[in-house]
């Protein structure tokens, strides 16, 4: 345990120059969002929540160069120093994975906060249960089918590369697994898509429908039937249960490689 | 595309992911590696002779 929480307090000295800027980009996210000055409040909500789509995307793509930057750190022999002995190659993947992991969270918590405002904003008043349903159940399940396998299997890849750097040809495994990767997520999303809603779902944002009529009037009788129906059906827990065991699967295999190349 | 073409094509496509394949399982002392190098190829292998994303003419 002592060696996975240096490993991880080297990580943040390695990547807060990352995980820092990242973090305080929300400021400048908060300060756009402060910026969108139309007067019809439903497109003012709709812009800003681009906005947050957008900073969502950009973060997501700062966390995996965040996370794919490889660098000699067993090499130069530092950890051994520090730990006074190798640690495992899975140690190693983990604490890299948890790092970021963890930066993610934290970045995407506080998306759910800035969610929450400009929904204040937009005079719309979430009760405690919908406003704990978007700062950490939405946060979860993006990160659990979206954001931890991108992270995972960019780690894997990386470490796959460079399992062959000493025979050269690098761009060969890094090519074969790019364009085979589609081929083999294809196979799992078709998978996916037939187990799908085969347990009940994760029902969310049940009492947002009054939040929003509160705001904008009653709806019209045939959305409310619709959007009962997409309220009761909640989200898929299939995909995220696959994905987080992918995640799991392409962390170990990152490991053992790890493992039998660096250790 | 006549299918003489696309079938040169994907012979020639075949040809490239078996060297890769080659390289990948002669390029690294990981046991794990080569499996992982030649599930990737034989997936390109797989998609170039029976997958659908080619054109097919």
């Amino acid at each position: 345990m002592k060696k996975f929480s240096t490993l991880v307090w080297l990580e943040h000295r390695r990547n807060w120059l990352w995980s820092l800027p990242l973090m305080g980009s929300l400021l400048f996210w908060a300060w756009g969002i402060k910026q969108v000055l139309i007067m019809s409040v439903e497109e003012r909500l709709g812009i800003r929540a681009g906005l947050l789509m957008g900073a969502i995307t950009i973060g997501t793509v700062l966390l995996v160069m965040m996370i794919g930057r490889i660098r000699s750190e067993t090499r130069n022999g530092q950890y051994q120093v520090l730990l006074m002995s190798p640690p495992s190659g899975y140690t190693h993947i983990l604490a890299r994975f948890t790092y970021a992991a963890g930066v993610g969270f934290a970045y995407f918590i506080a998306i759910g906060f800035l969610f929450w405002w400009i929904l204040e904003l937009a005079g719309i008043n979430f009760d405690t249960r919908s406003l704990f349903e978007l700062i950490l159940a939405m946060p979860f399940y993006g990160m659990s089918v979206v954001v931890l396998p991108i992270l995972a299997y960019t780690l894997l890849l990386m470490v796959f590369v460079s399992a062959y750097r000493i025979s050269g040809k690098g761009w060969i495994p890094g090519v074969a697994m790019l364009l085979g990767t589609p081929i083999a997520m294809q196979w799992l999303s078709e998978w996916i898509a037939r187990i799908t809603w085969t347990l009940p779902g994760w029902q969310v944002f049940a009492n947002a429908p009054t939040a929003l009529a509160e705001r904008f009037g009653e709806f019209d009788p045939e959305l409310s039937v619709e959007i009962g129906e997409v309220l009761h059906s909640g989200l898929p827990v299939e995909p995220m249960l696959v994905m987080l065991a992918v995640t799991a699967a392409l962390l170990a295999i990152a490991g053992r490689i790890w493992q039998e190349v660096e250790a | 595309m006549t299918q003489a073409f696309l079938i040169v094509v994907r012979i020639l496509a075949v040809a490239l992911f078996a060297y890769w394949g080659y390289r990948l399982w002669t390029g690294t002392q990981s046991w794990t590696s080569r499996v992982l190098g030649l599930f990737f190829s034989a997936v390109l292998i797989w998609q170039a002779t029976l997958g659908t994303w080619m054109i097919t003419g």
